[in-house]
């Protein structure tokens, strides 16, 4: 059977459909890689639905062998950056054969001949769907492998309407978001453009290159993105930049509102569990967001974020399937802050809530005020243990060249006494070379 | 280490500044005798973090030790070293005497 999105890729023909290291690559010229993909599978003489790991970036082999193995009915693991830790997700999928791909080409590799055991695979296979399977950071450190159902996934990409607009591949591969840049992208027949790397210098110039019209990023990224003040010719291109994968601190927003006046700020919502939805976003200057996607449906409750989709994975090969109720609701593990309109707010990790003396409070809160500082080029705001209050807000505050810090620290503590609670000023102001990870990242 | 007099000159220092940040005169004109916390004092438990905190990176930068002022045994003291900035300057000395040889 080929798949809609395999027949659309033909049908675009000569348009360019991915940019990057490996060159420019037409929709026709992946569409022969999705041929030679099929093939290859085909020689494999395969009776049953096999687990691959398709390891790569978003280039031409790797995705058409994504899309080969989903119309086939096989099991496909996106897997990219630290190869490190390949060996570990591998053993914990039981994948079969590996494509190692690089640019256009692939190689094929054998790693074990046991059929899929686990049932959440087998369930897939008995009703011949292709599956899909994702990593996610969990909690205690191990990744967990989460399963879904690869064409009801790629099916929600088919009514988009077609346009031309270059989109940058940000995210990665292997991540929810890279793939919905991926698909997205490819479904709609516009032209995905691979930087080298994802510095803020390879990212530019792959806008400048090939006038990126869409720029999906993460807050942290456009903040840095800010702070290497690029000439503004660079970016002209840019028409819509979308965001989300963690909070966005509303001053952040006013910035690049600020820098990007011609630029549409959309925010992205969505979870590995459940795939990734736009919003409607009722004021342009504030982070409220509204969820309207007719394949969504969501609910607050205690402060928490559930939702439940058409596209939510199956579960989790190798974890418990607590955070899904029995009627189908995920618990997100976001505390979301609720208006009277019924408009939401993504206030960060529950688990990331500190507690000073009694009084709560989110990180994002004080990190929107203390990124608005002069002098303050980035910032992460976490709990630390106090013998007097419990919990005490610190700050890990990175400065712009030539700063001093004992007048940033004074500036920074006076803002935030002037614009937060008591309890929300932070107490230790640690001045370092970096902020570790993304803001808030989502442990999931 | 730190003598005695230079621990309270670090005090009296940090609770100028912060009586300027904060908009409080009496603690820019501080002396051995300022109550810090309890009735009658000058700082919250907020502020008390707060001196607390820039008086370890103080002391990490003038000695290279990074210690630890206000931990349970110091909270469960009978009198209390936040008291009065010169217990404070006196917790100081005592804690810096205390840790092992760097």
């Amino acid at each position: 059977m080929i798949s809609w999105l395999a027949s659309r890729c033909a049908a675009f023909g000569p348009r360019p459909a991915l940019a990057g290291a490996f060159g420019v690559v037409s929709f026709a010229q992946l569409a022969g890689l999705i041929d030679d993909a099929r093939r290859s599978l085909a020689a494999l003489g395969l009776v049953q639905p096999t687990t691959f790991a398709v390891i790569g970036g978003h280039g031409p082999a790797a995705t058409a062998w994504l899309l080969a193995l989903a119309e086939a009915g096989h099991f496909a693991v996106p897997l990219s950056g630290n190869a490190a830790e390949h060996p570990a997700k591998l053993a914990e999928v039981n994948v079969q054969w590996v494509v190692a791909t690089d640019g256009l080409g692939g190689n094929l590799l054998p790693r074990m001949d046991e059929p899929p055991a686990h049932a959440l695979l087998r369930a897939l296979a008995a009703r011949g769907a292709a599956g899909l399977v994702l990593f996610s950071s969990g909690t205690s450190g191990r990744p967990k492998a989460m399963v879904q159902d690869f064409g009801a996934m790629l099916a929600t990409y088919e009514s988009r309407r077609p346009n031309q607009l270059p989109v940058l591949a940000l995210l990665g591969f292997d991540h929810i978001g890279g793939l919905n840049t991926l698909f997205g992208t490819l479904a709609v027949g516009a032209l995905l453009v691979v930087p080298a790397d994802r510095s803020v210098a390879a990212v530019v110039a792959a806008i400048a290159r090939h006038r990126v019209a869409v720029l999906p990023a993460s807050p942290t990224f456009l903040n840095l993105l800010l702070a290497a003040e690029t000439p503004g010719v660079e970016l002209a291109s840019l028409r819509v930049i979308t965001y989300g994968t963690e909070p966005m601190p509303e001053s952040l927003l006013l910035r690049l509102r600020a820098a990007f006046p011609r630029v549409r700020f959309i925010q992205t919502f969505g979870t590995s569990e459940t795939g990734i939805y736009r919003t409607e976003s009722p004021d342009v200057d504030s982070t409220f967001l509204r969820l309207d996607d007719p394949g969504l449906e969501w609910k607050v409750v205690a402060d928490e974020l559930w939702l439940r989709s058409r596209t939510q994975i199956a579960g989790y090969l190798n974890d418990s399937n607590e955070r899904f109720t029995a009627d189908g609701w995920f618990r997100t593990g976001d505390r979301v802050e609720t208006r009277a309109d019924g408009a939401i707010r993504i206030l960060g990790r529950l688990g990331e809530q500190i507690n000073v003396g009694g009084e709560k409070l989110m990180p994002v809160e004080v990190e929107a005020v203390v990124l608005a500082v002069p002098g303050v080029l980035d910032c992460r705001v976490a709990g630390t243990p106090s013998a007097l209050t419990g919990q005490t807000v610190t700050v890990d505050v990175v400065l712009a060249a030539g700063q001093d810090e004992e007048v940033v620290r004074s500036a920074l503590r006076s803002a935030c006494r002037s614009q937060l609670a008591p309890h929300k000023v932070p107490t230790k102001v640690r001045f370092v070379a970096a902020v570790a990870g993304e803001r808030l990242k989502k442990t999931r | 280490m730190l003598t005695r007099p230079e621990a309270l000159q670090l005090v009296l220092h940090r609770l100028a500044a912060l009586g300027r940040e904060l908009g409080k005169p009496e603690l820019e004109r501080a002396d051995e005798q300022t109550r810090l916390f309890g009735e009658t004092a000058q700082l919250d438990s907020i502020g008390l973090v707060t001196l607390i905190a820039d008086l370890e990176e103080d002391i990490r930068r003038a000695t290279g030790r990074d210690v630890v002022l206000a931990d349970e045994k110091a909270m469960s003291r009978l009198t209390s070293p936040f008291r009065r900035a010169g217990l404070l300057a006196d917790h100081i000395v005592a804690t810096l005497g205390a840790m092992p040889p760097a």
